[in-house]
């Protein structure tokens, strides 16, 4: 349960190559959990990573890398299902159809086929359904927030925990896939569910969070995450010349425009909001924290800029990406394939709750007087420090800002002689 | 947004922060609208928390109507914005523990802002 969420040391998906890192300040700077450090010339991590990848699109020298399940071995498909995120159909040009992809990873061999962006519509349902179950209590917490972006929860978890009962307990599409995909197999073939591996193509590492160390699920059905990057070459070569009637895509328009900003919101039926890209996201998780956006329903947060399209494991730009979706959404058309009636059953059933019960029990852990204490003392201590620093915010002393700098030197992780000008100081 | 996350850091409660961040909020709107040049003090202590604002504005000239819902002084230019609605104070003294209004006219206004903490 949430409400005995401990701030554990999370894993990281984000590794340091020190041969390659010349110890500049760009990754320390661009950090928005503040986690970075320059150690003795080399970045390290040292605080909460919520693997963004902020980093790795800040290094000029690819010195950070995400890190997937590479290892996963491949050679034996048969019994795996791929699901790849739908941001692989923006990935080949306007010409090929999300079809024509999922008939390429056909060609390279995968046993099964998932198409995710179906499911997706299917839960946008699931968000109305749940959300005008929900919105009229008088305890509502309003705006509700997406569950779908892994860093996003990720950042709640670890900044904003008193927003964790705005996310509502449901199971995401890439979740969904995977779950089904695996018990209807194994009834098929009469076979346990772990007979099969469920393999999703994502465009960044943050759903090894999901598959590990999930904030929202105890379980998950995912086996690997794997780059479109690193599947790229392979899937590109497989998709030429597709000649095939069978048909493994089903959605329209607004599953397809998932991996876009906005496309989560524009299949759900009620106020809402998209915002992408880290600053923007913490800034707007702040003002929610302040009680503002009560007036909206449900608010889809991405950690990446324009959405997952963004991601940092995509081969596209993201805004060639974009142009391909749009034109896909224009093909397929915006109205909705998935019948109400349907999805209500499924609804009832629990299909869509997660395995850790409903957000709206969450409470949180109250801090006693001797931790505000504490807190003031040590807030007193730092503030002493940053009047003797300059302000200049050069990050030489190897933290990112001096705020930073003398939080780390108020707890012992510094010292005040790293910092160039307040030894020059001394000295004259 | 510097006040919420300072009190954030010391690790208040967010129902908490957040009123305290209301009010410092609409009291400064008040300056920036009416007051001129101001002042805002926050004094911490793990029991209370009280926010000071003194400004050297024209003062309120009658204290009971001005916390009135809907009374207000505020120029057209600011309704415009969509400030000045008559709520600022009235919305200070909803999320505060205790309100204390200082001001005489042609003096200045100061406001004393009292929270308690365990009591969101």
């Amino acid at each position: 349960m949430l409400d005995t969420l401990q701030v554990a040391e999370p894993l990281r998906y984000v590794q340091i190559n020190e041969s390659r890192c010349n110890g500049c300040v760009l990754c320390m700077k661009a950090c928005p959990t503040k986690a970075i450090r320059i150690r003795e010339g080399k970045a390290r991590i040292e605080g909460v990573c919520i693997d963004c990848c902020e980093c790795v699109r800040a290094c000029p020298r690819g010195a950070i890398q995400p890190i997937t399940s590479e290892s996963f071995d491949l050679t034996e498909k048969d019994n795996v299902i791929v699901s790849p995120s739908t941001v692989l159909y923006s990935q080949f040009g306007e010409d090929v159809l999300p079809n024509d992809v999922l008939l390429g990873l056909k060609r390279m061999g995968f046993g099964y086929i998932h198409d995710q962006s179906y499911t997706s519509e299917i839960f946008n349902l699931a968000v109305e359904l749940y959300i005008k179950e929900n919105r009229e209590r008088p305890d509502a917490p309003l705006p509700f927030i997406s569950p779908v972006c892994p860093v996003v929860v990720s950042l709640i978890a670890y900044k904003f925990q008193s927003l964790l009962r705005h996310i509502p307990p449901l199971v995401t599409p890439r979740e969904i896939v995977a779950r089904e995909g695996k018990m209807r197999l194994a009834a098929r073939h009469g076979v346990d569910a772990e007979a099969f591996k469920v393999v999703h193509i994502t465009p960044c590492p943050s759903k090894m969070i999901c598959m590990n160390e999930s904030i929202l699920q105890n379980h998950s059905y995912l086996d690997a995450a794997i780059g479109i990057n690193s599947i790229y070459e392979e899937l590109k070569n497989n998709i030429q010349d597709v000649e095939e009637d069978i048909v493994l895509h089903h959605s329209g328009g607004i599953g397809l425009s998932w991996g876009m900003s906005g496309g989560e919101i524009s299949g759900v039926d009620l106020n809402c909001l998209a915002v992408s890209g880290l600053q923007e996201t913490i800034r707007y998780l702040e003002k929610i924290e302040m009680g503002l956006l009560g007036d909206i329903d449900y608010v889809e947060f991405r950690a990446c800029t324009e959405g997952c399209l963004g991601g940092p494991l995509t081969v596209m730009d993201k805004y060639q990406g974009k142009r391909h979706i749009q034109k896909l959404v224009r093909m397929f058309g915006v109205e909705r394939r998935v019948k109400h009636g349907y999805v209500k059953k499924l609804y009832d059933k629990g299909w869509f709750f997660t395995d850790k019960g409903p957000a709206l029990k969450r409470k949180l852990r109250q801090r006693s007087p001797a931790d505000i204490a504490k807190g003031i003392e040590r807030q007193n201590r730092i503030e002493e420090i940053l009047r003797l620093l300059p302000r200049k915010e050069c990050g030489a002393c190897g933290c990112p800002d001096c705020v930073t700098f003398a939080e780390d030197v108020a707890e012992g992780r510094s010292s005040l002689g790293s910092c160039v000008f307040w030894q020059d100081q001394q000295k004259g | 947004m510097q006040i919420q996350r300072l009190l954030k850091f010391i690790g208040f409660d967010a129902g908490l922060i957040r009123r305290i961040s209301i009010c410092a909020y609409e009291a400064e709107m008040n300056v920036v609208m009416h007051g001129g040049d101001g002042e805002l003090r926050l004094l911490v202590d793990p029991k209370k928390v009280i926010l000071e604002v003194a400004d050297d504005g024209p003062g309120i000239a009658d204290i009971d109507l001005a916390l009135q819902e809907g009374y207000t002084t505020a120029l057209p230019e600011h309704r415009e914005m969509g400030f000045g609605a008559g709520m600022g104070l009235p919305n200070i003294q909803r999320n505060a523990d205790s309100l204390e209004i200082h001001s005489e006219n042609g003096q200045g206004a100061h406001l004393i802002i009292t929270f308690e903490s365990g009591s969101s």
